[in-house]
């Protein structure tokens, strides 16, 4: 399958930055930050590709991913936040098994 | 009788949430002339800050702070100047000296927050990075961003206490039982 280009430059030079200074940052910080900055990064990544990934990508995006778990609830409700953020990889995984036509069904 | 002063701590938030309204830059130097005012030990005076509007500079500094949430108009970095620490004979890490960077944040929030801006502190970021977008002299430390801008109406939740929080239970009379 064809792939699209879904970033420009910019974008993935922000998101190397982010990733690259997160990786520092992280060495300071508190362990809980570790899953934020990563799907801090996984956000910026949709909003970049939003637009230009395939139709079923597309859903991906504007779908599960933008039901992230919010990061407060990691404090108030840690189980409730790993439901969540399962449900989200359920998603991912689903989509990457049509995407890439893996896996028997 | 109000209190304008207690009402203003009580009432201040951290503002993650910002519009795109330009911050006005009488309202920047009206901020970091309230952080003149701020305690500081010794009054050494130790600390330099640096304030930016330019929106690439600011876009930059985003893409090195990854504690960066909100897209800000204007930020304050409070920098500590190591050389001039070491010419007190101070080190540059000494911990008086993060204790004045917070007297200094805490100053400026409530400052923004009595003139209707919004404000947030970032801790965050790459040292380095920062060191090189800022162009900070040798010596300089960036420790903390003020990130400032008209509040959005619709702000994240906000981030809650695994328990309830009162002076109570934060202070103890006298000595710990």
């Amino acid at each position: 399958m064809e792939s699209t280009m879904v970033l420009t430059e910019d974008e993935a030079l922000e998101l190397l930055a982010f990733l690259v200074t997160a990786a520092r940052t992280q060495l300071d910080e508190a362990a809980e930050y570790g899953p934020l900055r990563l799907l801090t990064a996984a956000g910026r990544l949709a909003d970049f590709m939003t637009g230009r990934a395939s139709p079923a990508t597309q859903q991906l995006l504007t779908g599960p991913l933008r039901a992230l778990p919010d990061a407060a609830l990691r404090s108030v409700d840690p189980a409730k936040y790993s439901t969540e953020l399962d449900a989200v990889c359920e998603a991912v995984g689903e989509h990457l098994v049509n995407h890439f036509g893996g896996g028997a069904r | 009788m109000s209190n304008a002063v207690l009402e203003a701590i009580r009432t201040r938030r951290m503002v993650r949430a910002l519009t795109d309204a330009p911050v006005p830059r009488e309202q920047v130097e009206q901020i970091l002339e309230s952080a003149r005012w701020a305690p500081s030990a010794g009054n050494r005076r130790l600390h330099r800050f640096v304030a930016i509007q330019d929106p690439v500079t600011l876009r930059l500094l985003r893409m090195v702070s990854p504690g960066m949430f909100q897209r800000p108009r204007a930020v304050i970095a409070i920098c500590i100047d190591g050389q001039r620490a070491r010419s007190f004979g101070m080190s540059p890490t000494a911990r008086g000296l993060y204790v004045d960077v917070g007297t200094a944040a805490q100053t400026m929030l409530l400052a923004a927050h009595s003139i209707g801006l919004g404000a947030g502190v970032v801790t965050s970021f790459s040292r380095a990075a920062v060191s090189v977008v800022l162009n900070l002299p040798t010596g300089f430390s960036p420790e903390m961003f003020i990130c400032l801008g008209f509040p959005a109406a619709r702000q994240p939740p906000a981030i809650r206490p695994r328990t309830p929080v009162t002076w109570q239970i934060l202070s103890h009379w006298e000595r710990f039982p």
